[in-house]
C-alpha cells in the first residue's frame, strides 16, 4: 500500500509538489537555524577554547593560580611523558603542549642596535610536526593578512597592528627577549614570516606566534611547557566528559597532594568566566531553538491542513467509488507521512547544505567590530552538529501528520456529495 | 649649674661629632667599596622556587659611571655582555648578535631572575653623595661590632629614601644594609660577609640580596677575585667591545 | 474597496484553524523580533548607563599621555587640575601603577585616587573618609576575591612616587562594592585622592577628570583632552552591533517561516476559489482588483497577527521590561559593562518599524501567488476549470 501511495504521490505532482516543497523549505530553515544558532552561541566559546583554554587544560597548580601573569617558572616539566600518559588515558582527545609567555620584541637598526621595542604576548604551538593540527586549530591561515605560516626554525608571526607599530616588514629579523623558566635571560632572533589579524584586540595589540621548538630553546624549556591543552574529537566541548576526567585525574596521574607544581586538569568551564558563558549560551541556544521549532511546527501543521483540504474533491470521488471513509483517511495519513518524510529529507539536505555554506563562508561582521576589545568572533558561522541531521524530522513529520490528521477529519464530517462538489472547484 | 651647662655642651658637641662621624664613616665605606677602576670575577646564585642557578661573570668597572660585564657560565649565558655608559645600559647576546638598549620599564625588570633590577645597577652615585648619615648606636652582628647608621636621602630621585647600614667598626665595610620605603616598610635587605683584605682595603666577598616583600631565598653574590686600580683599556667601554 | 476588507475578513474567519495558525506564527515572529530587539536596546542602554554611573559620567578629560590599556603610560600621565573644575563638579582621578603583596605573592594593580566626597560616581567613596593607621581603600568584589581579601583585611601595597622613590604601606579594605563595570573592578584599588596625591607627591594633580554634564571647554581644561561619552562607549556599540547582526539572521528566518505559511495558504486559496474569481470578473471587477482582493486578504494576516500579538505580547513584553531578562554571567573577562539583568526597552519606532516590515513582507507574499489570477481566463475560472 505504501508503494502504491508513494507512486501516486510521485505521479500526481499536484498532490505532492506543494506540500513537499513547503515541508522541505520549513525543515531546511529549521536545520539551518539550529546550526546557525549553535554556531552563533558556540563560536565564541570554541574560539576561546582553541585560542587559550583548550576543552581541558593541564598545567601546574601554581600556574593555574597565576595564569594571568603567564609565569614560565611555574611550567610543567617532563611534558613528553605526561603527554603520553594523557594520550594513553584519554585517547579520545587530542593533546597539544603550548607555551604562553610574555616579553619584549626588539627591532634592530642598521648596526644591530635597538631601533624600536614593544611588549609582546606570545604563544608557542606545534607548527612543524606533520601530524600537528595546531595551526589549523588556531585558524592561523585565515588570520594571515600577509606572508605564510612558520615552516622552519626561527620563523614567527606577529599581529599585523603590532608589526605596523614596530615598523617592520615580512623578512625582517627581530629579537625576542624575556625570561627563561629558570628566570634567566631568554632571547632569540626570529624572522617575521607573516602577519596575523585575529580580530581580537587583546591579541592584535601585540602578539607573536612561533613554533614550540624555537621557543623551547629561547626559554630554556626543553621538555617543558606552560600547559597541555586537550580537545575532544569532533571539536565540541563536552562538559560531562571533562568533569569525569577531572574527577579521576588525581588518581590517574598519582598527583601528590599539596605539591604546588603538581599537574592539575582544568575544564574549559573552570577557566576565567568561560563557565557562565557556556551555561548562558547553552540556555539561549535552547530557548531560540525551541521557539523556532514551535513556530515551525505551527507552520507545518498548517501546511498539513492545507494539504488535506486541497484534496477534498478527490476524497469525494473516492468515497463515491466505494472506498470507506476510514480507508481514505488512513491513506491520507500514510501519504502525509510520506510527504513529511520526503520533505524532511529534502529539507534536511538543503538545510545542511546551506548551513555548511554558512559554516565555511561565515557571515563577516568584521567592519563593525574594529574597536571591540574582546574575544568575539568577527565572522559568524553556522556549526553543523549531529542533531542537525534529525532535528528537522520532528516538526517535518509530526507537524505535517497532525495537520493532515485534523484536516482529514473533514472526510468524516462532510458527506460524500459535499466532498465530491469540491472536485469541481 | 655650671657643671650642667658644661655637660650639656659636651653632649651637644658629642652629638655633632657623632653626626660628623657618621658621614665620615659613610665616606670611608664608599672608599672601601668603590675605586677608580677594578676587575671583578663573581658568581650570582639565584635561589628559585624549583631550582638554583649560578651565573659567573667578569666585570670591569671604572668609577661609578662605566662598567662592562661578560657572563662566563653557565653555557646558556656565556658570552652575553652588558655595557653601562652613564645612564645607558646595553646588552649584547651572542646567539642573536644583537645589541639591545635596556630602557624604560625594562630597567625595572630583574637581572637574570635575581632580586636585583637593572635599575639597581644603574645608580652612579656613591652613598655619601646622596645620603646624609646619622649614627643611631652600635650593635653586634655575629662577633663583629658595628656602627648602625641611618641614611636619609639628601636628593630626591632615589629609589630608597631611607636605608640602614651596619658598618663594621674596624673594617669600615657594611655587614648589613636595609632599604626602606618612605613610610618605613622594609623592602630589601643585603647581608655581607667573608670580608677580606684586598689591595689595601677591606672588601666583602659575599652578599645576600633579599626582597623582603616576596617569598624566596634571595640572591647570593660571591666575589671570586677582585683587583683594584688596574689598567683597563679605554676601548673596553665601547659598544664595539660588546661584539668582540 | 471597503468590500475587499469585508470579504477578506469573512474569508479569513471562515478558514478558522488555518488562519489562526498563520496568524499565530506571524504574531510569534512579531513578538519575538520586538522582544529580542528590545533586549538589545535595553542591554545597550543599560551598559552605557552603568558605565556612566560607575566610571565615565557624561564624558572625561584625559591627560594626553594616558592610555587606558597601558599601565606604563601612568608614569607620565598626570597634570595639575585646572582651577575651574572645583566649582563645576568634575571628579578628578589620579592613577598610578602599584604592586599588591597578598600572601607573599606580588600582584600588579592600578592605584586610583578619587575624592572621597564625590557623589557623581556610584563608587562608595564616602567609606574612604575615615582615619586609621592604614590607607582606607575600596575594591570591587571580583578583585577582592582574586586576592582573597574581605572587608577589614589589610594588605601591603607598594608604589613609587613622582621621583621613583619606593614607598609602601598597608591598605585596609573599608568597603567592597559590587559592580557590572569591570573597568573599575578588575585590577583596581581605590583610595582617597588627597591621600594618593600626597603619597605620590603630586599635589592637586590628576590623570583624568570625569564630568557630570557634557559641557566641553577644552581651552580651559588644557592639557587635558576631552573624551566624549560616545567614544568611551564605542566597545559596547560594537558588541551590540555584532549581536544585532547575528540576530538579524534569526529574524529573517523567522519571518521567512511565517511567510512560507502565508504563501502556502494563498496558493491554496487561489486554487480552490477559481469559481469565485471567475464570478468577480463576471461581476465587472477588473483582474487587478481581484488581485488586490486576494492581496488584502493575505495581508490581513499581518493585521490580525499584530492584534493577536497585542493580546499576549503587550502583557508579556511589559512583564519582561519590569522583571528583566537575567543573564547569569560574570562579564569581567569581557572588560566591559554588561548588565546581568537586561530590561528590554521598546520604542514606538521599533513597534511601528517591525509592524511595517511584517506588513510589507506579508503583502508581497500575498501578492506573489495572486498574480496568477491576472493570467486566468475568466470563463474557465468561472467554470472552475483547473488551469
Amino acid at each position: 500500500m505504501i508503494r502504491f501511495l508513494g507512486k501516486g504521490l510521485l505521479r500526481d505532482a499536484g498532490r505532492s509538489r506543494m506540500p513537499v516543497m513547503v515541508v522541505a523549505i520549513g525543515v531546511a530553515l529549521s536545520v539551518f537555524m539550529h546550526a546557525y544558532v549553535h554556531g552563533l552561541m558556540q563560536d565564541s566559546i570554541e574560539m576561546n577554547a582553541r585560542m587559550r583554554y583548550g576543552h581541558v587544560k593541564v598545567c601546574t597548580r601554581s600556574f593555574a593560580e597565576n595564569a594571568a601573569q603567564m609565569p614560565a617558572d611555574l611550567s610543567l616539566l617532563d611534558v613528553r611523558a605526561l603527554k603520553q600518559q594523557l594520550t594513553a588515558h584519554h585517547p579520545n582527545l587530542q593533546w597539544s603542549d603550548r607555551i604562553q609567555f610574555a616579553g619584549l620584541m626588539d627591532v634592530p637598526g642598521m648596526m644591530g642596535e635597538t631601533r624600536a621595542q614593544g611588549p609582546v604576548i606570545g604563544m608557542a604551538v606545534d607548527f612543524f610536526s606533520t601530524h600537528s593540527v595546531e595551526g589549523e586549530r588556531l585558524n592561523v591561515q585565515a588570520a594571515l593578512t600577509e606572508g605564510r605560516l612558520p615552516q622552519q626554525a626561527g620563523e614567527m608571526l606577529l599581529s599585523a597592528d603590532f608589526s605596523e607599530k614596530l615598523g617592520v616588514q615580512i623578512g625582517d629579523t627581530l629579537m625576542f627577549m624575556g625570561s627563561t623558566q629558570f628566570g634567566g635571560l631568554a632571547y632569540a632572533n626570529f624572522v617575521l614570516i607573516g602577519c596575523v589579524d585575529f580580530g581580537v584586540e587583546v591579541l592584535d595589540r601585540g602578539m607573536m606566534l612561533a613554533d614550540l621548538s624555537d621557543v623551547r630553546i629561547a626559554m630554556d624549556m626543553e621538555d617543558a611547557a606552560t600547559e597541555i591543552v586537550g580537545f575532544f574529537e569532533g571539536g565540541q566541548y563536552n562538559d560531562a566528559a571533562a568533569r569525569r576526567m577531572q574527577e579521576s585525574f588525581a588518581a590517574d596521574f598519582e598527583v601528590v597532594a599539596g605539591d604546588p607544581y603538581a599537574p592539575v586538569l582544568l575544564r574549559l568551564k573552570d577557566q576565567d568566566d568561560m563557565g557562565q558563558l557556556i551555561d548562558i549560551s547553552g540556555a539561549m541556544g535552547l530557548l531560540i531553538t525551541f521557539i523556532f521549532l514551535l513556530a515551525m511546527s505551527l507552520v507545518l501543521w498548517n501546511a498539513g491542513l492545507l494539504g488535506g483540504i486541497r484534496r477534498y474533491g478527490e476524497f469525494g470521488l473516492r468515497l463515491a467509488m466505494g472506498e470507506t471513509k476510514g480507508h481514505v483517511y488512513r491513506s491520507l495519513q500514510v501519504e502525509s507521512l510520506l510527504i513529511g518524510l520526503l520533505g524532511s529529507l529534502i529539507g534536511t539536505v538543503l538545510g545542511l547544505l546551506f548551513a555548511w555554506w554558512m559554516q565555511e563562508k561565515g557571515l563577516n561582521l568584521g567592519d563593525s567590530m574594529q574597536n571591540a576589545s574582546m574575544m568575539l568572533p568577527t565572522v559568524i558561522r553556522a556549526r553543523i552538529t549531529p542533531v542537525d541531521f534529525y532535528i528537522g524530522f520532528i516538526p517535518g513529520v509530526f507537524a505535517t501528520l497532525i495537520g493532515s490528521l485534523l484536516s482529514g477529519l473533514g472526510i468524516f464530517k462532510r458527506n460524500t456529495a459535499q466532498l465530491f462538489k469540491e472536485l469541481e472547484t | 649649674m655650671k657643671r650642667v651647662r658644661l655637660f650639656l655642651g659636651i653632649f651637644l658637641i658629642g652629638l655633632a661629632v657623632m653626626a660628623q662621624d657618621a658621614n665620615e664613616i659613610l665616606k670611608r665605606v664608599d672608599a672601601n667599596l668603590s675605586s677608580d677602576n677594578r676587575k671583578i670575577v663573581s658568581a650570582l646564585t639565584i635561589q628559585g622556587k624549583r631550582s638554583t642557578r649560578r651565573i659567573e661573570s667578569l666585570s670591569y668597572v671604572v668609577g661609578r659611571e662605566q662598567s662592562f660585564t661578560e657572563y662566563l657560565a653557565p653555557a646558556r649565558e656565556k658570552g652575553t655582555k652588558m655595557l653601562k655608559m652613564g645612564q645607558k645600559l646595553w646588552l649584547y647576546t651572542p646567539a642573536t648578535d644583537r645589541i639591545v638598549l635596556i630602557s624604560g620599564h625594562m630597567l625595572r625588570q630583574s637581572v637574570m631572575g635575581s632580586d636585583l633590577s637593572y635599575e639597581d645597577m644603574m645608580d652612579d652615585r656613591s652613598l655619601s653623595q646622596v645620603y646624609t648619615a646619622t649614627m643611631t648606636g652600635t650593635e653586634s652582628l655575629g662577633d663583629r661590632l658595628c656602627y648602625v647608621l641611618d641614611l636619609q636621602a639628601s636628593v630626591l630621585d632615589l629609589a630608597y629614601e631611607r636605608q640602614r647600614l651596619w658598618v663594621d667598626a674596624e673594617w669600615m665595610v657594611p655587614l648589613q644594609q636595609e632599604m626602606y620605603a618612605k613610610r618605613g616598610v622594609l623592602l630589601k635587605r643585603i647581608r655581607m660577609d667573608d670580608v677580606q683584605r684586598v689591595g689595601g682595603r677591606w672588601f666583602p666577598m659575599r652578599m645576600l640580596y633579599k626582597d623582603m616583600l616576596k617569598d624566596g631565598e634571595g640572591t647570593l653574590f660571591e666575589v671570586e677575585s677582585v683587583n683594584f686600580n688596574i689598567e683597563i683599556p679605554e676601548h673596553v667601554f665601547s659598544k664595539a667591545s660588546l661584539r668582540r | 474597496m471597503k468590500l475587499a476588507w469585508l470579504l477578506a475578513w469573512r474569508n479569513l474567519m471562515g478558514a478558522g484553524l488555518r488562519t489562526f495558525l498563520n496568524v499565530l506564527v506571524l504574531s510569534f515572529a512579531f513578538v519575538m523580533i520586538l522582544w529580542m530587539e528590545g533586549v538589545m536596546v535595553g542591554w545597550d542602554q543599560q551598559s552605557k548607563e552603568d558605565m556612566r554611573a560607575w566610571s565615565i559620567g557624561a564624558g572625561q578629560y584625559w591627560h594626553p599621555a594616558y592610555d587606558a590599556y597601558d599601565v606604563l603610560s601612568l608614569t607620565d600621565a598626570h597634570a595639575v587640575i585646572p582651577k575651574e573644575t572645583v566649582r563645576s563638579g568634575l571628579v578628578p582621578v589620579l592613577a598610578t601603577q602599584a604592586s599588591l603583596f597578598p600572601q607573599g605573592r606580588m600582584m600588579p594593580v592600578r592605584l586610583n585616587g578619587i575624592p572621597s566626597q564625590q557623589s557623581l560616581l556610584k563608587l562608595p567613596t564616602a567609606a574612604l573618609d575615615t582615619t586609621m593607621d592604614a590607607i582606607p581603600a575600596l575594591m570591587g568584589t571580583s578583585m577582592a576575591s582574586k586576592v582573597h581579601l574581605n572587608r577589614g583585611d589589610r594588605v601591603l601595597v607598594q608604589w613609587r612616587d613622582r621621583n621613583g622613590t619606593f614607598d609602601a604601606m598597608e591598605i585596609e579594605l573599608v568597603d567592597v562594592f559590587q559592580t557590572t563595570v569591570p573597568a573599575v573592578d578588575a585590577g583596581q584599588v581605590w583610595i582617597d585622592l588627597s591621600v594618593l596625591q600626597e603619597l605620590m607627591m603630586l599635589p592637586n594633580e590628576a590623570t583624568w577628570l570625569t564630568m557630570g554634564e557634557a559641557t566641553v571647554d577644552s581651552e580651559r581644561m588644557a592639557p587635558f583632552v576631552w573624551k566624549p561619552f560616545s567614544e568611551l562607549t564605542r566597545d559596547i556599540d560594537a558588541m551590540i552591533e555584532t549581536k544585532s547582526s547575528g540576530q538579524a539572521v534569526f529574524y529573517v528566518v523567522l519571518l521567512l517561516l511565517a511567510m512560507l505559511a502565508i504563501f502556502d495558504t494563498q496558493v491554496l486559496s487561489i486554487f480552490r476559489r477559481q469559481k469565485e474569481i471567475g464570478t468577480y470578473v463576471a461581476l465587472g471587477y477588473t483582474r487587478r482588483e481581484v488581485v488586490w482582493l486576494f492581496t488584502v486578504e493575505g495581508s490581513m494576516h499581518a493585521v490580525l497577527a499584530a492584534l493577536l500579538a497585542a493580546v499576549y505580547g503587550i502583557p508579556l513584553l511589559w512583564w519582561q521590561s519590569v522583571v528583566g531578562f537575567t543573564i547569569p554571567m560574570d562579564t569581567e573577562g569581557f572588560g566591559m559593562a554588561i548588565a546581568p539583568t537586561l530590561y528590554p526597552v521598546y520604542s514606538l519606532g521599533l513597534v511601528v518599524t517591525t509592524f511595517v516590515l511584517v506588513l510589507i513582507t506579508t503583502g508581497l507574499v500575498s501578492y506573489w501567488p495572486s498574480r496568477r489570477i491576472a493570467k486566468m481566463n475568466p470563463t474557465d475560472a468561472l467554470r472552475g476549470k483547473i488551469q
